[in-house]
Protein backbone atom coordinates (compact mmCIF):
# COMPACT_ATOMS: atom_id res chain seq x y z
CA UNK A 1 0.00 0.00 0.00
CA UNK A 2 1.32 3.77 -0.67
CA UNK A 3 0.46 6.84 0.12
CA UNK A 4 -1.88 8.84 -1.80
CA UNK A 5 0.52 10.60 -3.59
CA UNK A 6 2.21 7.27 -4.04
CA UNK A 7 4.91 7.22 -1.73
CA UNK A 8 5.32 3.86 -0.22
CA UNK A 9 4.78 3.93 4.28
CA UNK A 10 7.83 3.10 6.14
CA UNK A 11 6.55 3.20 10.37
CA UNK A 12 9.21 3.92 12.94
CA UNK A 13 8.20 3.56 16.43
CA UNK A 14 8.78 3.37 19.61
CA UNK A 15 7.92 0.09 21.58
CA UNK A 16 5.28 1.35 23.51
CA UNK A 17 3.11 2.04 20.47
CA UNK A 18 3.72 -1.97 19.47
CA UNK A 19 0.50 -3.36 20.98
CA UNK A 20 -2.02 -0.36 19.48
CA UNK A 21 0.07 -0.02 16.38
CA UNK A 22 -0.29 -3.41 15.34
CA UNK A 23 -3.76 -3.85 16.27
CA UNK A 24 -5.35 -0.53 13.96
CA UNK A 25 -2.70 -0.84 11.26
CA UNK A 26 -4.62 -1.92 7.88
CA UNK A 27 -2.87 -5.17 6.48
CA UNK A 28 0.17 -4.41 4.15
CA UNK A 29 -0.39 -0.71 4.67
CA UNK A 30 3.38 -0.48 5.47
CA UNK A 31 6.08 -1.47 3.48
CA UNK A 32 8.52 -1.94 6.63
CA UNK A 33 8.10 -1.48 10.24
CA UNK A 34 10.52 -0.92 12.65
CA UNK A 35 9.77 -0.80 16.75
CA UNK A 36 13.00 0.70 18.53
CA UNK A 37 13.59 0.27 22.41
CA UNK A 38 11.59 2.17 25.04
CA UNK A 39 14.25 3.34 26.99
CA UNK A 40 15.58 5.00 24.61
CA UNK A 41 14.28 8.40 25.57
CA UNK A 42 15.69 8.66 28.66
CA UNK A 43 19.02 9.49 26.48
CA UNK A 44 17.37 11.98 24.14
CA UNK A 45 20.62 12.33 21.87
CA UNK A 46 21.11 8.44 21.65
CA UNK A 47 17.11 8.49 20.22
CA UNK A 48 17.94 10.99 17.94
CA UNK A 49 20.89 9.20 16.25
CA UNK A 50 19.01 5.91 16.29
CA UNK A 51 15.91 7.36 14.89
CA UNK A 52 17.68 9.01 12.17
CA UNK A 53 19.28 6.03 11.64
CA UNK A 54 16.60 4.63 10.46
CA UNK A 55 15.50 6.98 8.42
CA UNK A 56 18.68 6.99 6.63
CA UNK A 57 18.51 3.28 5.70
CA UNK A 58 15.29 3.46 4.29
CA UNK A 59 16.03 2.83 0.44
CA UNK A 60 13.76 4.52 -1.26
CA UNK A 61 12.12 7.58 -1.14
CA UNK A 62 9.14 7.11 1.00
CA UNK A 63 6.49 8.19 3.91
CA UNK A 64 8.03 7.55 6.51
CA UNK A 65 5.49 7.61 10.08
CA UNK A 66 7.00 8.09 12.94
CA UNK A 67 5.10 7.19 16.23
CA UNK A 68 6.88 9.38 18.23
CA UNK A 69 6.91 12.94 20.05
CA UNK A 70 9.57 15.52 20.63
CA UNK A 71 10.69 13.17 23.47
CA UNK A 72 12.75 15.88 25.22
CA UNK A 73 14.26 16.70 22.22
CA UNK A 74 15.10 13.48 21.09
CA UNK A 75 13.23 13.83 17.47
CA UNK A 76 14.75 17.75 16.84
CA UNK A 77 16.50 18.54 13.67
CA UNK A 78 15.80 14.41 12.31
CA UNK A 79 16.38 15.44 8.83
CA UNK A 80 14.35 14.06 5.95
CA UNK A 81 16.85 13.57 3.33
CA UNK A 82 14.65 11.88 0.46
CA UNK A 83 11.70 11.09 2.78
CA UNK A 84 8.93 12.70 3.58
CA UNK A 85 7.84 12.40 7.56
CA UNK A 86 5.03 12.56 9.40
CA UNK A 87 5.03 12.92 13.02
CA UNK A 88 2.49 13.47 15.91
CA UNK A 89 2.46 17.06 16.88
CA UNK A 90 3.02 16.14 20.47
CA UNK A 91 5.68 16.40 23.78
CA UNK A 92 5.60 12.90 24.54
CA UNK A 93 3.93 9.31 23.97
CA UNK A 94 1.44 10.32 27.07
CA UNK A 95 -0.90 12.89 24.34
CA UNK A 96 -0.33 10.03 22.06
CA UNK A 97 -1.47 7.50 24.69
CA UNK A 98 -4.60 9.62 26.34
CA UNK A 99 -5.76 10.16 22.33
CA UNK A 100 -5.12 13.75 22.35
CA UNK A 101 -3.06 16.70 23.09
CA UNK A 102 -5.63 18.28 24.82
CA UNK A 103 -6.36 15.68 26.99
CA UNK A 104 -2.95 15.48 27.87
CA UNK A 105 -2.64 19.13 28.90
CA UNK A 106 -5.96 18.54 31.19
CA UNK A 107 -4.52 15.95 32.73
CA UNK A 108 -0.78 17.50 33.14
CA UNK A 109 -2.33 20.95 34.49
CA UNK A 110 -4.59 19.20 37.46
CA UNK A 111 -1.61 16.96 38.90
CA UNK A 112 1.46 18.02 37.11
CA UNK A 113 3.29 15.43 39.35
CA UNK A 114 1.73 12.76 37.55
CA UNK A 115 4.07 9.09 36.69
CA UNK A 116 2.61 7.57 33.71
CA UNK A 117 2.34 3.48 33.31
CA UNK A 118 1.04 1.63 29.95
CA UNK A 119 1.51 -1.90 29.40
CA UNK A 120 3.98 -0.92 27.39
CA UNK A 121 6.44 0.47 30.00
CA UNK A 122 5.45 -2.23 32.38
CA UNK A 123 6.19 -4.45 30.12
CA UNK A 124 9.78 -3.10 30.05
CA UNK A 125 10.23 -3.17 33.16
CA UNK A 126 10.86 0.70 32.91
CA UNK A 127 8.87 1.50 36.23
CA UNK A 128 10.18 3.15 39.84
CA UNK A 129 9.45 -0.25 41.53
CA UNK A 130 12.12 -2.24 38.96
CA UNK A 131 14.02 0.81 39.21
CA UNK A 132 14.57 0.68 43.27
CA UNK A 133 15.20 -3.49 42.67
CA UNK A 134 18.09 -2.40 40.29
CA UNK A 135 19.41 0.19 41.97
CA UNK A 136 19.68 -1.88 45.05
CA UNK A 137 21.64 -4.64 43.76
CA UNK A 138 23.80 -1.43 42.31
CA UNK A 139 24.27 0.86 45.16
CA UNK A 140 22.84 -1.64 48.55
CA UNK A 141 19.19 0.11 49.89
CA UNK A 142 20.13 2.89 51.51
CA UNK A 143 22.04 4.46 48.94
CA UNK A 144 18.94 3.32 46.66
CA UNK A 145 16.63 4.32 48.50
CA UNK A 146 17.90 8.10 48.59
CA UNK A 147 18.26 7.89 44.78
CA UNK A 148 14.67 7.17 44.60
CA UNK A 149 13.79 9.83 47.12
CA UNK A 150 15.71 12.48 45.24
CA UNK A 151 13.90 11.33 41.52
CA UNK A 152 10.39 10.51 42.88
CA UNK A 153 9.37 12.39 45.65
CA UNK A 154 7.70 15.37 43.92
CA UNK A 155 5.43 13.50 42.30
CA UNK A 156 1.73 12.42 43.93
CA UNK A 157 0.34 10.44 41.78
CA UNK A 158 0.50 7.27 39.83
CA UNK A 159 -1.51 7.19 36.73
CA UNK A 160 -2.21 3.55 34.87
CA UNK A 161 -3.02 3.95 31.69
CA UNK A 162 -5.10 0.77 29.43
CA UNK A 163 -6.40 0.79 25.89
CA UNK A 164 -9.30 -1.72 26.67
CA UNK A 165 -10.44 -4.03 29.49
CA UNK A 166 -8.39 -6.88 28.97
CA UNK A 167 -5.51 -5.13 29.38
CA UNK A 168 -6.59 -3.23 32.50
CA UNK A 169 -7.09 -6.65 34.32
CA UNK A 170 -4.15 -8.12 32.74
CA UNK A 171 -1.80 -5.17 34.14
CA UNK A 172 -3.20 -4.13 37.51
CA UNK A 173 -1.94 -6.48 39.38
CA UNK A 174 1.58 -5.19 38.42
CA UNK A 175 0.56 -1.77 38.40
CA UNK A 176 -0.78 -2.36 42.02
CA UNK A 177 2.35 -3.83 43.02
CA UNK A 178 4.65 -0.27 41.85
CA UNK A 179 1.97 2.03 43.40
CA UNK A 180 1.98 -0.12 46.52
CA UNK A 181 5.65 0.78 46.39
CA UNK A 182 5.31 4.40 45.70
CA UNK A 183 3.27 4.51 48.89
CA UNK A 184 6.49 5.84 50.57
CA UNK A 185 5.83 8.82 48.63
CA UNK A 186 2.25 9.46 49.40
CA UNK A 187 1.09 8.90 45.95
CA UNK A 188 -2.18 7.89 44.95
CA UNK A 189 -2.94 5.29 42.41
CA UNK A 190 -5.42 6.32 39.32
CA UNK A 191 -6.79 4.11 36.36
CA UNK A 192 -6.97 6.16 33.73
CA UNK A 193 -8.88 4.32 29.86
CA UNK A 194 -6.49 5.34 27.10
CA UNK A 195 -8.02 6.20 24.00
CA UNK A 196 -6.47 4.66 20.34
CA UNK A 197 -7.52 8.06 18.62
CA UNK A 198 -4.62 9.92 18.09
CA UNK A 199 -2.93 6.69 16.93
CA UNK A 200 -5.75 6.12 14.23
CA UNK A 201 -5.60 9.46 12.78
CA UNK A 202 -1.80 8.90 12.22
CA UNK A 203 -2.33 6.72 10.71
CA UNK A 204 -5.23 7.59 8.72
CA UNK A 205 -2.92 10.60 8.03
CA UNK A 206 -0.25 8.30 6.88
CA UNK A 207 -2.55 7.02 3.91
CA UNK A 208 -3.87 10.01 2.97
CA UNK A 209 -1.33 13.34 3.48
CA UNK A 210 -4.35 15.67 2.75
CA UNK A 211 -6.04 14.70 5.78
CA UNK A 212 -3.21 16.17 7.92
CA UNK A 213 -4.30 19.02 10.68
CA UNK A 214 -2.26 20.74 13.15
CA UNK A 215 -1.77 17.45 15.19
CA UNK A 216 0.45 16.51 12.62
CA UNK A 217 4.31 17.81 11.54
CA UNK A 218 5.01 16.74 8.19
CA UNK A 219 8.45 17.31 7.07
CA UNK A 220 8.82 17.16 2.93
CA UNK A 221 12.37 16.03 1.56
CA UNK A 222 15.37 17.82 2.47
CA UNK A 223 13.97 19.62 5.29
CA UNK A 224 14.22 18.64 8.76
CA UNK A 225 12.71 19.06 12.54
CA UNK A 226 12.78 21.79 14.64
CA UNK A 227 11.49 22.35 17.84
CA UNK A 228 8.84 25.10 16.06
CA UNK A 229 6.87 22.75 14.75
CA UNK A 230 6.21 20.96 17.90
CA UNK A 231 5.20 23.87 20.15
CA UNK A 232 1.90 25.01 20.85
CA UNK B 1 47.28 18.65 39.33
CA UNK B 2 48.34 17.70 42.73
CA UNK B 3 47.18 14.06 43.15
CA UNK B 4 45.04 14.88 45.94
CA UNK B 5 42.64 17.37 44.08
CA UNK B 6 42.65 14.51 41.20
CA UNK B 7 41.55 12.07 43.99
CA UNK B 8 38.68 14.77 44.42
CA UNK B 9 37.91 14.79 40.73
CA UNK B 10 37.58 11.67 40.37
CA UNK B 11 36.21 11.06 43.75
CA UNK B 12 32.74 13.41 42.63
CA UNK B 13 33.07 11.92 39.03
CA UNK B 14 32.51 7.83 40.23
CA UNK B 15 30.26 9.53 43.41
CA UNK B 16 32.04 8.53 46.34
CA UNK B 17 29.79 9.66 48.80
CA UNK B 18 31.76 8.32 51.97
CA UNK B 19 35.28 8.94 50.89
CA UNK B 20 34.44 13.02 50.73
CA UNK B 21 35.01 13.90 53.99
CA UNK B 22 38.72 12.29 54.15
CA UNK B 23 39.82 12.95 50.95
CA UNK B 24 38.45 16.57 51.91
CA UNK B 25 40.65 17.09 55.13
CA UNK B 26 43.63 15.09 53.86
CA UNK B 27 43.60 18.17 51.35
CA UNK B 28 43.51 20.90 53.62
CA UNK B 29 46.05 18.82 55.70
CA UNK B 30 48.45 19.22 52.28
CA UNK B 31 48.03 22.88 52.73
CA UNK B 32 45.54 23.71 49.68
CA UNK B 33 42.62 26.28 50.38
CA UNK B 34 39.36 25.60 50.22
CA UNK B 35 38.94 27.53 47.31
CA UNK B 36 41.80 25.55 45.57
CA UNK B 37 39.34 22.71 46.44
CA UNK B 38 36.62 23.71 44.98
CA UNK B 39 38.23 25.37 41.83
CA UNK B 40 40.28 22.35 40.94
CA UNK B 41 38.91 19.33 42.54
CA UNK B 42 35.38 19.34 42.96
CA UNK B 43 34.76 21.66 39.88
CA UNK B 44 36.43 19.99 37.74
CA UNK B 45 34.73 16.79 38.63
CA UNK B 46 31.00 18.08 38.51
CA UNK B 47 32.34 19.26 35.02
CA UNK B 48 32.96 15.92 33.43
CA UNK B 49 30.03 14.56 34.94
CA UNK B 50 27.94 16.76 33.22
CA UNK B 51 29.44 16.17 29.92
CA UNK B 52 29.00 12.18 30.28
CA UNK B 53 25.78 12.79 31.49
CA UNK B 54 24.43 14.21 28.00
CA UNK B 55 26.22 11.83 26.20
CA UNK B 56 24.84 9.00 27.94
CA UNK B 57 27.25 7.59 29.64
CA UNK B 58 26.12 9.03 32.86
CA UNK B 59 22.71 7.97 34.69
CA UNK B 60 20.60 9.85 36.58
CA UNK B 61 21.26 7.92 39.40
CA UNK B 62 25.36 7.77 38.97
CA UNK B 63 24.76 12.07 38.55
CA UNK B 64 23.15 12.48 42.07
CA UNK B 65 25.50 10.68 43.84
CA UNK B 66 27.92 12.74 42.08
CA UNK B 67 26.33 15.72 43.41
CA UNK B 68 26.18 13.84 47.17
CA UNK B 69 29.58 13.16 46.72
CA UNK B 70 30.43 17.24 46.21
CA UNK B 71 27.75 18.24 48.11
CA UNK B 72 29.88 16.43 51.48
CA UNK B 73 33.25 18.27 50.72
CA UNK B 74 31.51 21.48 50.29
CA UNK B 75 29.96 21.19 53.50
CA UNK B 76 33.56 20.93 55.13
CA UNK B 77 34.93 23.87 53.08
CA UNK B 78 32.29 26.01 53.05
CA UNK B 79 33.04 27.84 56.58
CA UNK B 80 36.21 28.47 55.03
CA UNK B 81 35.73 29.96 52.29
CA UNK B 82 33.69 32.04 54.22
CA UNK B 83 36.22 32.82 56.76
CA UNK B 84 39.31 33.24 54.00
CA UNK B 85 36.25 36.88 53.06
CA UNK B 86 36.68 35.93 49.17
CA UNK B 87 33.49 38.40 48.37
CA UNK B 88 30.75 37.00 46.53
CA UNK B 89 30.38 37.47 42.69
CA UNK B 90 26.94 37.65 42.84
CA UNK B 91 23.33 36.62 44.13
CA UNK B 92 20.98 34.41 42.34
CA UNK B 93 18.08 33.32 42.33
CA UNK B 94 17.26 29.77 40.70
CA UNK B 95 13.63 27.96 40.22
CA UNK B 96 12.21 24.91 38.48
CA UNK B 97 9.19 26.92 36.40
CA UNK B 98 5.41 26.36 36.93
CA UNK B 99 4.12 22.88 35.91
CA UNK B 100 7.33 21.28 36.75
CA UNK B 101 8.13 19.51 39.53
CA UNK B 102 11.43 18.20 38.44
CA UNK B 103 14.34 19.81 40.74
CA UNK B 104 17.66 17.58 40.35
CA UNK B 105 18.67 19.43 37.62
CA UNK B 106 18.05 22.89 39.23
CA UNK B 107 19.65 21.48 42.51
CA UNK B 108 22.67 21.04 41.13
CA UNK B 109 22.57 24.56 39.42
CA UNK B 110 22.51 25.53 42.67
CA UNK B 111 25.53 23.61 43.81
CA UNK B 112 27.63 24.41 41.22
CA UNK B 113 26.81 28.63 41.56
CA UNK B 114 27.21 28.65 44.81
CA UNK B 115 30.57 26.84 44.14
CA UNK B 116 31.23 30.15 41.45
CA UNK B 117 30.88 31.80 44.19
CA UNK B 118 27.24 33.16 43.86
CA UNK B 119 24.97 33.60 46.99
CA UNK B 120 22.23 31.34 45.83
CA UNK B 121 18.27 31.75 46.54
CA UNK B 122 16.53 28.64 45.82
CA UNK B 123 13.02 29.65 45.67
CA UNK B 124 11.83 25.81 44.81
CA UNK B 125 9.50 24.13 42.02
CA UNK B 126 6.54 24.26 40.09
CA UNK B 127 7.37 28.63 40.52
CA UNK B 128 4.62 31.12 39.00
CA UNK B 129 6.02 33.53 36.95
CA UNK B 130 4.07 35.92 39.32
CA UNK B 131 6.68 34.50 42.51
CA UNK B 132 9.86 34.94 40.22
CA UNK B 133 8.74 38.38 39.76
CA UNK B 134 7.86 38.39 43.51
CA UNK B 135 11.20 36.79 44.20
CA UNK B 136 13.87 38.89 41.47
CA UNK B 137 11.56 42.17 43.93
CA UNK B 138 12.46 40.94 47.43
CA UNK B 139 16.24 39.18 46.78
CA UNK B 140 17.66 41.75 43.99
CA UNK B 141 19.51 38.80 42.43
CA UNK B 142 21.88 39.73 39.46
CA UNK B 143 20.66 36.64 38.09
CA UNK B 144 17.22 34.45 37.45
CA UNK B 145 18.49 30.91 36.71
CA UNK B 146 15.10 28.95 35.39
CA UNK B 147 14.70 25.42 34.62
CA UNK B 148 12.07 22.65 33.32
CA UNK B 149 12.66 19.07 32.26
CA UNK B 150 9.51 18.94 30.08
CA UNK B 151 8.73 20.32 26.20
CA UNK B 152 5.36 21.27 28.53
CA UNK B 153 6.55 23.44 30.91
CA UNK B 154 9.22 25.25 29.11
CA UNK B 155 7.06 27.49 27.60
CA UNK B 156 6.63 29.15 31.28
CA UNK B 157 9.56 30.27 30.89
CA UNK B 158 8.29 32.54 27.96
CA UNK B 159 5.59 33.89 30.45
CA UNK B 160 7.93 34.58 33.08
CA UNK B 161 9.75 36.73 30.95
CA UNK B 162 6.89 38.74 30.08
CA UNK B 163 6.34 38.67 33.49
CA UNK B 164 9.34 40.76 34.65
CA UNK B 165 9.32 42.90 31.55
CA UNK B 166 5.32 43.69 32.79
CA UNK B 167 6.71 44.37 36.08
CA UNK B 168 9.52 46.97 34.40
CA UNK B 169 12.60 44.60 35.94
CA UNK B 170 13.45 42.85 33.14
CA UNK B 171 16.36 45.02 32.60
CA UNK B 172 17.52 44.44 35.99
CA UNK B 173 18.51 40.88 36.10
CA UNK B 174 19.96 38.27 33.21
CA UNK B 175 17.84 35.08 33.02
CA UNK B 176 19.47 32.49 32.40
CA UNK B 177 17.95 28.90 31.58
CA UNK B 178 18.35 25.51 31.41
CA UNK B 179 16.82 21.73 31.07
CA UNK B 180 16.59 18.99 28.95
CA UNK B 181 14.03 20.00 26.33
CA UNK B 182 15.98 24.32 26.20
CA UNK B 183 18.24 24.58 23.54
CA UNK B 184 20.02 27.65 22.29
CA UNK B 185 17.28 28.60 19.61
CA UNK B 186 14.77 28.58 22.22
CA UNK B 187 16.38 30.76 24.05
CA UNK B 188 17.04 33.54 21.77
CA UNK B 189 13.46 32.72 20.76
CA UNK B 190 12.53 33.98 24.40
CA UNK B 191 14.88 36.39 25.03
CA UNK B 192 16.70 34.80 27.75
CA UNK B 193 20.16 36.37 28.30
CA UNK B 194 22.05 32.86 28.05
CA UNK B 195 21.22 28.99 27.85
CA UNK B 196 23.75 26.20 29.37
CA UNK B 197 23.14 22.33 28.56
CA UNK B 198 24.69 21.33 32.07
CA UNK B 199 25.31 22.47 35.45
CA UNK B 200 29.13 23.33 34.95
CA UNK B 201 28.43 25.48 32.46
CA UNK B 202 25.55 26.91 34.16
CA UNK B 203 27.79 28.37 36.74
CA UNK B 204 30.23 29.89 33.99
CA UNK B 205 27.65 30.94 32.25
CA UNK B 206 26.18 33.20 35.50
CA UNK B 207 29.96 34.12 35.84
CA UNK B 208 30.47 35.30 32.42
CA UNK B 209 27.31 38.01 33.50
CA UNK B 210 28.87 39.34 36.47
CA UNK B 211 32.60 39.73 36.15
Amino acid sequence: MTTSNGLPIVVIACKVFQGLLEELMPEGMAEQITFLDYGLHSVPDKLNWTVQDAIDSIENPSLVMLAYGMCGNGLKDIKSGQHTLLIPRTDDCIAILLGSYKKYIAEFYATPGSYYLTKGWLESGSNPLVEYEELIEKYGEKSATWIMDQQYQNYERLVFVAHNAQDLEKYRPQAQEVAEYCKRWDFRYEEIRGSDIYIRRLIEVAMALDKKDDEFVVVPPGGKTTLDMFLR
Amino acid sequence: MSDILAELSTAVIEGNVDDMADLTEDALDEDFSAQDILDKGLMPGMDHVGVEFKAGNMFVPEVLRSARAMHNSMDLIRPLLAESGASMTGKMIIGTVKGDLHDIGKNLVGMMCEGAGFEVEDIGKNIEPEAFVEAVKKYEPNIIGMSALLTTTMRSMEHTIKALEEAGLRDKVKVIIGGAPVTQTFSDQIGADGYASNAASAAELAKSFVN
